[in-house]
């Protein structure tokens, strides 16, 4: 083996497989050699044009010892080199790279130690390994909503609900009493002796003992506690805490979003198509169990055949005649009508049973408890029965199998926000007599106060209520129908079981649900204060339930949902719940008047009205200050700034894709020019050869 | 910290842990899985080096890897002798690429060597018949394995020459956003 010429500055990686691609033998592909130096001319030389480079001390040899693709005993005698180099390098060198050494073992230690908080991680590991990893993104997405809820009401406690606990027997009100008299009638306790069974219904239900307490918006006072050393506004606490919470879940959700967008990113403006990916990239090495495995290779084998069967509709519908096309078009544009016509029925549903409930709210026993639960049922009915009609209608509208997927999962978002929406919509359509606050009912207090006269409460009712079905409905589902079929479909083996089979683990479906279940929390959070640490409990106890459902009901699915783009979508749809409850927050904190018999913002216009009253008892420098930020002449150059940053960071991203673009054209021709001159060197060998021939020959 | 092992030396740990991504106690518990596989064959003690390699088929009979379709040919692309046995070496190495923290370029350099079946250091369409072969075990017919195969050639084979080099193979892997995530065995 000839010594390789040095090629100083060139990658490391490509350099060793360019050298083993020439020199490797059909025997072995690694020799083990007692010393670096007498065998293995190539890898002693690879190391000496990078000890080159070595001025960045950090990302320096030992870092890339480790990612080396050399084995071992040739990674150690690399190592023992360097060891042995410490004297001959400077000592601010040497300094440098035992820094880096101890800082990497600092950060590994420190990693251990954080994983060893991290919860269900051995679970997860489980899941993955025996279900894939699109239904261990499920999981882990659920953990992120669990630890966001628990944060959060962790803020909440300690601005607003300990705050409140501990000052609750102090304090002055903040604004005296200066509206109508019949306004501030507000009695939520029960009177006399109630019947037991009463106590279950209004837990269920957020009324009766549990709507005067620290549950709901109502209990809160219009209180500020000022003593010499400290002084608590607690309105004002409520209303900062509030917005936090919105502003610290959206930096969280966008903190994710971000390693997952890079992916996407660079993935995303791909030329290369599906087929060599799922060849070399879709075999998860990490599967265990032979069940596990032979259903991956069915896995396989189905997405590689929905590919080909995408290639054959692609081909077919290219060749499609004109009328063909038109009649396809046309039942696209029908069946979209239909679908659509469903979903407004579904919401026109939810909207007359609605106000049907409050209408005929106060009504005691079971049927107040149903006529209480009416909306969320007919939400939950329609979030059930529409999509499995968009299921079929999508089929008769013959899009190919991936398209199906995405256009019925937006449906479904769209079906799940929305009904929300119409569920507030229909609130607000009646505590504010349908927006025109000074008639009617509403022109003693701009508000209903004959049906609501603590109208905040009563949207933190609703939406504890809808959480909590939700709760139930998914535990229901659990035991009266995953854990039979699994038992019908295990015992009786005829036809019908086998066609019905076990329960799939769909992904999409339940991710809505969360999704679903997290944007009532953001809605109601403004009224109902203890609902994230109620929803950190009702996810708690959903990954449980979940989990023994997978492993004892559940077959993989065999149609396969991408890991990491799944990710992204996720948390894509919960920042549009995130939008809703905003929306729903800013209207209710600038729009509607506070009730005048409860909650911290009594006597106030809007609850809003609460933060200048507070800014003139600011000092004169702070407000000065504040008043410099919220200026012209802060606020435009910080926006010309940010346009700079902006245009820079967009012109960054366009040159390195215009590299990326240059690099792979490079890789072409350089391929081209090996062959070139390989063909070259055979032509050079061969008239060698014939030359030495005809010498030998002639003489 | 327990410096109670008389398994390795203090300075093999340290080599241990910067030439691979593991650390110390993962190392311990790594020899003891070693052990596990041939138990009269691995010594408790290694501080001397002493040279044992375990057979492939004890390898393979892993619970990690005895599913895999592909186990002997990562057991034969990280042994020394090309043929699957492991010194303890080889053994620490093949984990190493295979674990969470390891780079992608790594990765790629020895996801190429296990799906080169021929080690010519080009993946040509025999190689990626095998390993589709392999992936379905047999679920696909013929036609299909070869329509596969030539589109597969054809969309990851930029310099024309209807096999893969490496630089073929690490732009098409660069594409793949699931490849780190299933390019990893957990131990």
């Amino acid at each position: 083996m000839s010594s390789e010429p040095q090629r100083p500055g060139s990658r490391e990686v490509h350099d060793y497989t360019e050298e083993y691609g020439y020199h490797s033998d059909q025997r072995s592909l690694r020799r083990d050699p007692p010393r670096v130096s007498n065998q293995n001319q190539p890898q002693f030389d690879w190391i000496s044009p990078h000890e080159e480079e070595d001025e960045e001390g950090s990302s320096g040899p030992p870092r890339d010892l480790r990612a080396t693709p050399l084995p071992m005993a040739l990674k150690r005698a690399i190592r023992q080199v360097q060891q042995m180099q410490v004297p001959v390098v400077s000592s601010r060198d040497s300094w440098k790279r035992k820094n880096a050494k101890s800082l990497r073992k600092l950060k590994d230690c420190g990693m251990g130690f954080l994983s060893f908080f991290s919860l269900w991680s051995k679970t997860l590991q489980k899941i993955g390994g025996n279900f894939g990893g699109g239904v261990q993104s499920y999981f882990l997405f659920l953990r992120f909503l669990v630890v966001l809820n628990f944060v959060s009401f962790l803020l909440i406690a300690g601005f607003v609900l300990v705050p409140s606990i501990v000052f609750r027997s102090v304090g002055a009100a903040l604004v005296n009493s200066t509206g109508q008299e019949a306004c501030m009638v507000y009695d939520p306790n029960p009177e006399g002796l109630v019947v037991f069974y009463n106590y279950f219904l209004d837990l269920l239900s957020g009324t009766g003992f549990m709507e005067y307490s620290y549950l709901f918006y109502g209990y809160y006072n219009n209180t500020m506690v000022e003593d010499k050393n400290i002084s608590y506004n607690i309105p004002l606490a409520y209303l900062f805490t509030a917005v936090f919470y919105f502003v610290f879940c959206l930096i969280c959700i966008i903190a994710r979003m971000g390693t997952a967008a890079r992916v996407v990113v660079a993935t995303g403006s791909s030329t290369v198509g599906d087929y060599s990916m799922i060849v070399f990239t879709s075999w998860d090495y990490g599967c265990l169990g032979d069940r596990a495995t032979k259903l991956k290779q069915k896995n396989i084998h189905y997405q590689l055949q929905v590919d080909l069967e995408e290639e054959s509709i692609k081909k077919r519908a290219a060749a499609l005649t004109l009328s063909q096309k038109i009649v396809l078009y046309s039942l696209r544009v029908s069946m979209c009508f239909v679908s659509y016509g469903l979903i407004i029925a579904a919401f026109y549903g939810i909207f007359a049973a609605t106000e049907f409930s409050q209408v005929k709210s106060g009504q005691g026993g079971i049927l107040g408890l149903f006529f209480e639960y009416l909306p969320s049922i007919v939400i939950t009915a329609g979030n059930f029965v529409v999509p499995l009609l968009c299921d079929q209608i999508a089929l008769i509208e013959r899009y190919s199998p991936s398209t199906t997927v995405i256009v019925a999962l937006l449906r479904a978002v769209f079906l799940r926000l929305v009904s929300l929406g119409v569920l507030l919509f229909t609130l607000w359509r009646q505590i504010t007599c349908e927006g025109a606050e000074n008639t009617g009912e509403c022109k003693l207090c701009q508000y209903n106060h004959l049906l609501y006269p603590c109208w905040e409460t009563r949207v933190g009712q609703e939406m504890y209520k809808l959480t909590l079905f939700d709760f139930l409905i998914n535990i229901a589902v659990l035991v009266l129908v995953e854990f039979p079929r699994r038992m019908v479909v295990d015992n009786w083996s005829n036809k019908l079981s086998q066609w019905v089979g076990r329960q799939e683990f769909e992904v999409p479906a339940n991710v809505l649900g969360l999704v679903y279940g997290q944007t009532v929390v953001w809605t109601g959070a403004l009224f109902c204060p203890l609902l994230p640490l109620i929803n950190t409990l009702k996810f708690i106890l959903l990954f449980y339930f979940k989990k023994i459902t997978l492993f004892h009901n559940c077959r993989p699915a065999l149609k396969t949902f991408r890991s990491t783009t799944s990710t992204f979508f996720f948390l894509v749809v919960l920042l549009f719940g995130l939008g809703l409850g905003t929306v729903v927050m800013i209207y209710s904190l600038s729009e509607i008047r506070p009730s005048m018999g409860c909650g911290p913002f009594r006597f106030f216009p809007s609850m809003w009205s609460i933060v200048p009253t507070s800014f003139n008892n600011l000092s004169i420098i702070t407000q000065d200050f504040l008043f410099f930020i919220g200026s012209q002449s802060f606020s435009i150059p910080l926006f010309a700034l940010s346009c700079v940053v902006m245009c820079y960071v967009v012109a960054l991203a366009s040159v390195y894709g215009k590299s990326v673009a240059l690099l792979r054209a490079q890789i072409k021709l350089e391929g081209r020019d090996k062959q070139f001159l390989v063909k070259q060197i055979e032509m050079l060998s061969r008239r060698q050869q014939i030359l030495k021939q005809t010498a030998g020959a002639s003489s | 910290m327990g410096n109670k092992q008389t398994t390795f030396t203090d300075e093999q740990l340290e080599a241990f842990q910067d030439c691979t991504f593991f650390t110390r106690k993962e190392i311990l518990r790594l020899h003891g899985r070693y052990r596990e596989l041939a138990p009269h064959l691995v010594p408790l003690d290694f501080t001397n080096r002493p040279d044992i390699r375990v057979p492939p088929t004890l390898i393979v009979s892993m619970p990690e890897l005895k599913e895999n379709p592909f186990r002997d040919r990562i057991v034969g692309t990280f042994s020394e002798d090309g043929l699957g046995n492991m010194s303890f070496n080889d053994f620490v190495d093949m984990f190493s690429a295979f674990c969470e923290t390891s780079p992608r370029e790594l990765k790629t350099v020895y996801a190429f060597k296990i799906y080169d079946f021929n080690r010519d250091s080009f993946i040509c369409k025999e190689d990626l018949q095998k390993t589709l072969t392999k992936l379905t075990k047999g679920d696909l017919s013929p036609e299909e394995v070869s329509l596969v195969c030539d589109k597969s050639l054809e969309e990851a084979d930029l310099d024309g020459d209807h096999k893969l080099s490496f630089s073929d193979f690490e732009n098409m892997i660069s594409k793949a956003p699931d490849f780190l995530s299933n390019f990893h065995i957990r131990i």
